[in-house]
C-alpha cells in the first residue's frame, strides 16, 4: 500500500527535520506511557490520601498561613475568658514521593497523567478509526458515483460541518448519557503487572479494568468524520478516471471490489496524514467535554483540569500538570503531522482545535 | 456563470442546508432517552395531569405535524417554549447572543491584529529568529486547548498578580451604547473599560488558536506568494521592496486568509462555549451548557439552530465576498 518512493521520501524529511525525530519520540512515549500504566505508575491513580492533600511539584514550596489555638508550656492561653489564637506560616515541600505533586484528595497526580493519557489515546485512536471508517465509505462512494449520490452525501457533510464540532459533541454527549464500558486491563488481570510492581517494591492494587468510554468515542467520531469524506472524496474523484479502475471495471470486478482493492490503496496517503492530526483534534476534543464534565470519565486530563480550578488560590499544579500533559502529546502528533504532509504533500484540509 | 447567478446558487444551497440543520436538531429529540414530559413532571404524577402536559406540549400529534409545527415558526423566530421557564426560547437565545458575539470578534480582532503581521514577519525573515520564535509560537498556539489556557491566564493574571478580574461581564456593548444613547458619556467611557478589563483574558484565550492558526496561514501563503514569477517581476521593473511586498505579495495571501477565516467561525464559535464555561461569561454557549443539564430540549434545540444558521450566512457572505474579490472563482 505504501510504495517505495513513498517511503524514500518519509526517510528523507525525517533526517532532514529535527522537529519530526521530536514529535515520533513524543508521540512513541505518550503511547507506552498509556500501554504500560499499570507497571510504571507510581500508585493507583484514584488512591486518595488526605494526608498528602495539596503537596507541590519537585522544587517548589508552599507557604500557607492559618489561625491556631496559641498554646504555651502545652496549655491554652486563655485572656479576658477567650482563647487566644495566633497566625502561623506552614511550609509544606515538595517530596520525591510525588514528584508532580498531589491534588485536593492527596491523589498522585504523575499517576494520574499516566493513566489519564490512556483515556485520551483510546478516545483519539479509537474515534478517530471509526471517523475514518465513515468517512472514507461516505467520501469513496460519493466521489465514485458522482452525481446524485455525491450530492446526497456531500449536502449531508455540508449539514454536519454548520455545526460547531464542540456544541454537536456537547450537544450529543448531553442527550445520550455517557454509556462507558470497563474493559479487564490484561496487564493486572493476568497479573503481569502486579507481579512487577511487587519485584520493584512499588505499591500494589493498580485499577483491574481499564474504562472505554463509548458514548464519547462514537460521538467524536460523529462529529469529524466529514472531513475523512471531503478528503476521501476528492481522491476518489480522481483515482476514478485512471486506466487502472476502467480496466477493473472492465474486467467486470464489482463496484465494492473495485473501490476496496484499487481506489482506496490509492487514496491512503492523504488519509493517513488527516487521521495523525485528527487523533490530536479528537485528542483535544475529548479533554474539553471531560473538563466540561460531559464524558463521564474520572480519570481523564481534561477532568483533572477541572477538578484543579477550586484549588486555584492554594494549589496551582493540579490544573497546571494535566493540561501540560495534554499541550506535549498535541504538539507530538502535529509535528508527526507535519512530518507526513511535508513528506507526502497531500495537500489536504481538516485541522481543528478547540 | 455571472456573478449574481453564483450568488444566486450560493444561496439555494444555503438554504437547503438550513433546511437540513433545522431537520437534524428536530431529530435530537427523538434519540434522547426518556420523556420531554418526563422533566416537568415529577414520575409518580397523576396519569391524568400527565396527558394533559403531553397534550399540552403538542406531544401525542402525528409526527408530521410536529415537525410542521417546529418548522414553520423558525421564519419568524418562534423557536418554541422552554421545558423549565415557560418562556420563548427566541428571547433568551437572543438576549445571550450579544456577550457571545462580543467574545468571538473580540477574539478575532485579538487574531488578525497580531496574526497578519507575525506572518509576515515570519515569511521575510526566513530562517532567521523571528521566524523561529514565531512558528514555535503557532505550534504551542494550535496544540494548546482554549480552556486551560483561559484557567492558566486566571492563575497567574488574576489570582497571582490581581491584574484582571476572574470572570463575570458586569457591561455589554450593548449596555454601553444604551449608556450613550442617554447621553452620559462619562458613564459609557466607564463601562467601556470595565468591558474592556473584563473581556481581555477570554478574547485572549478564545483568540490564541486562531492567532496561531493565521500566523501560519499568512507566513505559508506569504513565501508562496513571495516565489511567484511576479514578485519577481516588480522586483526586477525596480518596484520598492516594501510595496513588493505590502501591496502585492501580501493582499494575493489575504484572500486565502480571509476564506480560512470566515470556515473556522464554527470552530470559533466552539471555542466560545467553552471559554465561557471558564469565565462564567453570560453567553450562548453558558445557555447551551445550561440546558442541558436542566434537560430544556427546547432551549437546546434553539440555540443549536442560531448558532448552526449563524455559520451557513456568514459562510455565504465570506463566499461573496471572495467572489467578489477574486471573479474567477464565480466560473468555476
Amino acid at each position: 500500500m505504501i510504495s517505495e518512493r513513498t517511503r524514500r521520501n518519509l526517510r528523507r524529511e525525517l533526517r532532514r527535520s529535527l522537529l519530526a525525530k521530536l514529535g515520533i519520540v513524543v508521540v512513541i512515549l505518550m503511547v507506552a506511557m498509556a500501554v504500560f500504566a499499570p507497571f510504571i505508575s507510581p500508585y493507583s491513580p484514584s488512591q486518595q490520601s488526605l494526608d498528602n492533600s495539596r503537596q507541590p511539584p519537585l522544587g517548589f514550596s508552599t507557604k500557607e498561613t492559618k489561625e491556631v489555638t496559641k498554646m504555651e508550656d502545652g496549655s491554652v492561653v486563655i485572656e479576658d475568658g477567650q482563647v487566644v489564637t495566633e497566625t502561623q506560616t506552614v511550609y509544606t515541600n515538595a517530596t520525591a514521593a510525588h514528584p508532580l505533586g498531589t491534588d485536593g484528595n492527596g491523589r498522585d497526580i504523575l499517576s494520574r497523567i499516566i493513566y489519564g493519557a490512556r483515556t485520551s489515546i483510546l478516545v483519539g485512536l479509537f474515534g478517530t478509526s471509526l471517523a475514518a471508517l465513515i468517512g472514507v465509505l461516505v467520501g469513496l462512494s460519493a466521489g465514485f458515483y458522482r452525481g446524485r449520490v455525491d450530492d446526497l452525501l456531500m449536502r449531508s457533510a455540508d449539514i454536519m460541518l454548520a455545526f460547531p464540532s464542540l456544541v454537536l459533541a456537547i450537544a450529543l454527549v448531553g442527550v445520550w448519557g455517557q454509556a462507558q464500558a470497563p474493559i479487564p486491563d490484561p496487564f493486572v488481570a493476568t497479573g503481569l503487572a502486579p507481579a512487577f510492581r511487587s519485584a520493584v517494591g512499588l505499591p500494589t492494587g493498580m485499577p483491574e479494568t481499564v474504562v472505554l468510554p463509548g458514548t464519547v468515542i462514537v460521538v467524536v467520531a460523529l462529529v469529524n468524520w466529514v472531513w475523512f469524506a471531503r478528503v476521501a472524496r476528492g481522491e476518489a474523484l480522481s483515482i476514478r478516471e485512471e486506466e487502472y479502475v476502467k480496466a477493473a471495471k472492465a474486467l467486470g470486478a464489482s463496484d465494492g471490489r473495485t473501490m476496496l482493492r484499487h481506489v482506496l490503496p490509492n487514496a491512503i496517503t492523504p488519509i493517513l496524514v488527516l487521521a495523525t492530526i485528527q487523533v490530536a483534534a479528537i485528542i483535544l476534543l475529548e479533554s474539553a467535554l471531560s473538563f466540561l464534565g460531559f464524558s463521564g470519565a474520572d480519570v481523564s486530563w481534561g477532568f483533572d483540569i477541572a477538578l484543579g480550578r477550586q484549588y486555584q488560590s492554594t494549589a496551582w499544579w493540579i490544573s497546571t500538570m494535566p493540561g501540560l500533559a495534554i499541550v506535549v502529546t498535541v504538539i507530538g502528533l502535529n509535528l508527526v503531522g507535519d512530518w507526513l504532509r511535508d513528506a507526502l504533500d497531500p495537500g489536504i484540509e481538516g485541522e481543528g482545535g478547540v | 456563470m455571472s456573478l449574481s447567478r453564483f450568488l444566486i446558487k450560493r444561496s439555494l444551497q444555503g438554504l437547503f442546508v438550513i433546511w437540513g440543520v433545522i431537520t437534524v436538531v428536530f431529530g435530537l429529540r427523538f434519540i434522547s432517552p426518556g420523556d420531554p414530559a418526563n422533566v416537568l413532571l415529577p414520575p409518580d404524577v397523576d396519569p391524568e395531569v400527565r396527558a394533559q402536559v403531553i397534550a399540552e406540549l403538542g406531544l401525542n400529534e402525528p409526527l408530521y405535524v410536529q415537525y410542521w409545527q417546529f418548522v414553520s415558526g423558525i421564519p419568524f423566530g418562534d423557536l418554541g417554549l422552554s421545558l423549565v421557564t415557560r418562556t420563548p426560547v427566541a428571547a433568551r437565545v437572543v438576549a445571550k447572543l450579544p456577550a457571545t458575539l462580543e467574545l468571538a470578534i473580540a477574539a478575532t480582532v485579538v487574531a488578525v491584529v497580531i496574526a497578519i503581521p507575525l506572518g509576515v514577519l515570519s515569511a521575510t525573515r526566513r530562517h532567521q529568529p523571528a521566524d523561529y520564535g514565531a512558528t514555535v509560537f503557532s505550534l504551542v498556539g494550535i496544540s494548546t486547548p482554549n480552556f486551560w489556557l483561559g484557567v492558566m491566564l486566571i492563575l497567574v493574571l488574576a489570582v497571582q498578580l490581581n491584574l484582571f478580574p476572574t470572570s463575570q461581564r458586569p457591561i455589554g456593548l450593548d449596555g454601553i451604547a444604551m449608556l450613550l444613547v442617554g447621553g452620559e458619556a462619562g458613564a459609557a467611557i466607564r463601562g467601556f473599560v470595565t468591558w474592556l478589563w473584563h473581556i481581555t483574558l477570554p478574547a485572549i484565550t478564545l483568540g490564541t488558536y486562531f492567532t496561531a492558526l493565521i500566523t501560519r496561514l499568512t507566513r505559508s501563503g506569504m513565501l508562496d506568494q513571495l516565489g511567484q514569477t511576479y514578485v519577481r517581476a516588480s522586483r526586477a521593473k525596480g518596484l520598492p521592496e516594501t510595496l513588493v511586498r505590502y501591496k502585492h505579495a501580501l493582499r494575493n495571501t489575504l484572500i486565502p486568509v480571509i476564506t480560512v477565516i470566515g470556515l473556522q467561525l464554527g470552530t470559533l464559535i466552539g471555542g466560545a462555549v467553552i471559554t465561557e464555561a471558564v469565565f462564567a461569561w453570560p453567553g450562548l454557549g453558558t445557555l447551551i451548557i445550561n440546558s442541558i443539564n436542566a434537560r430544556d430540549w427546547p432551549v437546546l434545540q434553539g440555540s443549536l439552530i442560531v448558532v448552526a444558521v449563524g455559520f451557513v450566512l456568514v459562510n455565504i457572505l465570506v463566499d461573496a465576498l471572495y467572489a467578489y474579490v477574486n471573479p474567477q472563482v464565480a466560473y468555476d
